[in-house]
């Protein structure tokens, strides 16, 4: 008797692994060959031959400026960036078990961006030390909300009120900020409030890429424990969880993540919010969703920018194309909570 | 058969953010027996279960269990030799019973290590002894109400613990699906000696199947002992303001409690 039991186990675990591989595969294909079109596509068309040459350091008439110095900075910081967002979002959603526990929706990009403003605007920062005040303040924003939410433990639906009420505030200081800096030209605007690759240069993908390495290696390495958490704390716990310990990692790794890109490219909107359900929805919820969605964070960015760039009329910046992908899917999910008498 | 664990309450006093729930509460657990925790809604039972199992750190008094504090233990050292299923569990949403099932699993894997033959054996056991073998590939969210607290069951039996906790296991099962939970775990006691604490409302089930119960009132010990002892009429008024007939049970010879109430009693009828 146990010994069918245990090969309805092992065939239901080779399915689920096996389709599990197969759309991971999927995501990083699809991402390939985004990444090849984003460098190809634009004003004009340049053919893959080309594109290859100039990759390989090679020098192309026509195509060396176009691909090199305008398309691959930004599809390199674009898919980096992406997966820094669709990565630390799933891990808050998944944290807290709750889409809407997405740092994009509870202040924690926005307090990022806020401070990267700041370390831009009045103290004329750059570089790293722009994203070490960005990781400071998100890390700030993420314990400020645990703390004002804690009551004998956390409730998830009690963190995204405080989260969206401080969130507001946050953004009424970065527009405040931003019209203390008159220089500033609308670009540079936009991109502190709904997030932007205008700007992306290849020597910003160094610090990214070991971000990626080292905090999301991070997550990964605890990605088993983090999984329980979804279970609830009591059961996570009694199963051998140390719950308080691998939230605090959790956390610290993503908001590391979310606010290293926030201060590059700005707070993308709702890459964060939306990478992780959409994974889920992709690869099912076998396994640790924190791959999948760094990979769909990667590719919202990319044909988000590229839509922006190309597909509408005029041009717009990334975060404008994934604001408005995000927003119906938020009222999606509050409706739902509220059809099903649940909390947000 | 397992090692005999013993765990001991001195002089309990937890709550939840300073208001005490449990107060100066001494408890010695009967290794290798089953216990059963009966008292009025909250009396302080799940309360008492999270203590017991490190899940609420206690404001006074200690728990240990082999003589050592279970809060200064290692949590995954703990969850290999103690289990609990709380009240009323949330699944992750989308998972299958066999998911859900193998989590119970976690406490008995290495950082690193990979999934094991013994791991299968204990998931495919313990879905079998719940009769879940068949729903394996099923999404606990698609089940009924007692067919996913079996899944929670068979999540608890899959930790294979020596000492396993359960807070009203029997809530949501039907009558038949009720006494075949509480026959696996009688078996489950007698084949390895697990070491059962449960939290029990039907009085009369927890006297044919415990052998200790333990009543609670206002977070304080009222008496504890045999069935015999425990189920009698004095005792159920005090705990549950109840008025009772203990007679025999005529299948197990335990005690049985009949309430009265203020209708549908012989004295009434004309
Ligand atoms: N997380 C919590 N925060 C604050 N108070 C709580 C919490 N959980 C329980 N309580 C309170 O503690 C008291 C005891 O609760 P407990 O859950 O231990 O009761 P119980 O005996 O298990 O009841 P029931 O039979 O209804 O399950 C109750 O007054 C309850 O309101
Ligand atoms: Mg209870």
């Amino acid at each position: 008797m146990t010994s069918t039991t245990i090969g309805i186990l092992q065939r239901g675990r080779r399915l689920r692994r096996g389709w599990r591989r197969a759309m991971i595969g999927g995501l990083l294909a699809l991402l390939a060959v985004c990444f090849l079109l984003a460098l190809m596509l634009g004003q004009s068309v340049t053919p893959p031959a080309d594109v290859l040459r100039v990759l390989l350091g090679g020098d192309v008439a026509g195509a060396s400026f176009t691909v090199g110095q305008l398309r691959l900075p930004r599809a390199v910081i674009s898919i980096l960036a992406g997966m820094c967002f669709g990565m630390g979002g799933a891990a808050f959603q998944v944290m807290l078990r709750n889409p809407l526990a997405s740092p994009d929706i509870i202040g924690i990009s926005a307090g990022a961006s806020a401070a990267a403003v700041f370390a831009i605007v009045f103290l004329s920062l750059d570089g790293a030390s722009v994203s070490g005040i960005a990781i400071a303040a998100g890390l700030g924003v993420a314990l400020l909300i645990y703390a004002l939410s804690f009551k004998g433990g956390v409730a998830g639906s009690r963190l995204i009120l405080v989260g969206i009420g401080i969130s507001a505030m946050i953004h009424s200081f970065i527009a405040y900020a931003l019209a203390r800096a008159p220089a500033w030209d609308l670009q540079e605007a936009m991109r502190w409030l709904t997030g932007s690759v205008n700007g992306a240069r290849l020597d910003q993908a160094g610090l990214l890429l070991l971000v990626l390495l080292v905090l999301g290696g991070l997550l990964l390495a605890r990605s088993r424990d983090l999984e329980m958490l979804r279970m609830g704390d009591d059961v996570a716990s009694a199963l051998g969880v140390r719950v308080g310990m691998t939230r605090m990692t959790v956390i610290l790794g993503a908001v590391g993540l979310i606010a290293v890109a926030t201060a590059t490219t700005g707070p993308i909107a709702f890459t964060a919010f939306l990478s992780g359900p959409i994974a889920a929805r992709v690869v099912g919820s076998h396994g640790s969703v924190l791959v999948p969605a760094a990979l769909v964070g990667a590719l919202l960015v990319l044909t988000g920018d590229y839509a922006g760039q190309f597909l509408l009329p005029g041009r717009y910046p990334v975060g404008v194309v994934t604001g408005a992908l995000g927003a119906p899917f938020l009222i999606f999910l509050i409706i739902r909570a509220n059809r099903t008498g649940g909390t947000l | 058969m397992t090692v005999d664990h013993q765990l001991s309450v001195t002089e309990l006093t937890a709550g939840y953010g300073g208001t005490p729930i449990l107060q100066g509460l001494n408890l010695d657990l009967l290794p290798g027996q089953i216990t059963a925790i009966v008292g009025a809604n909250a009396c302080g039972k799940s309360t008492l279960l999270r203590v017991m199992s490190r899940l609420l750190r206690p404001d006074a008094g200690q728990v240990t269990l082999d003589g050592g504090s279970i809060h200064r233990m290692p949590t995954r050292a703990l969850a290999r030799v103690l289990g609990l299923l709380p009240q009323s569990p949330v699944a992750p949403e989308g998972i299958t019973v066999a998911d859900l099932v193998s989590r119970g699993r976690h406490p008995h894997q290495g950082l690193v290590s990979r999934w094991r033959r013994t791991d299968d054996e204990a998931v495919a056991a313990a879905l079998d002894a719940t009769r879940m073998s068949d729903l394996a590939d099923r999404s606990v969210d698609e089940l009924s109400g007692g067919q996913r607290q079996r899944a929670w069951i068979a999540m608890a039996l899959a930790q294979d613990t020596d000492l396993l906790m359960l807070d009203e296991p029997t809530t949501f099962l039907d009558v038949s699906h009720q006494i075949e939970l509480l026959d696996l775990l009688c078996d489950l006691n007698a084949r390895r000696g697990t070491t059962i604490v449960m939290v029990l409302h039907d009085l009369n089930l927890a006297a044919r199947y415990a052998d200790h119960l333990v009543a609670l009132r206002h977070g304080q010990l009222l008496v504890q002992g045999p069935p015999e002892d425990v189920l009698v009429e004095r005792t159920v008024h005090q705990v549950f303001g109840l008025t009772s007939r203990i007679v025999t049970d005529p299948v197990s010879g335990r005690p049985m409690m009949l309430p009265i109430g203020r209708h549908r009693t012989r004295a009434e009828s004309p």
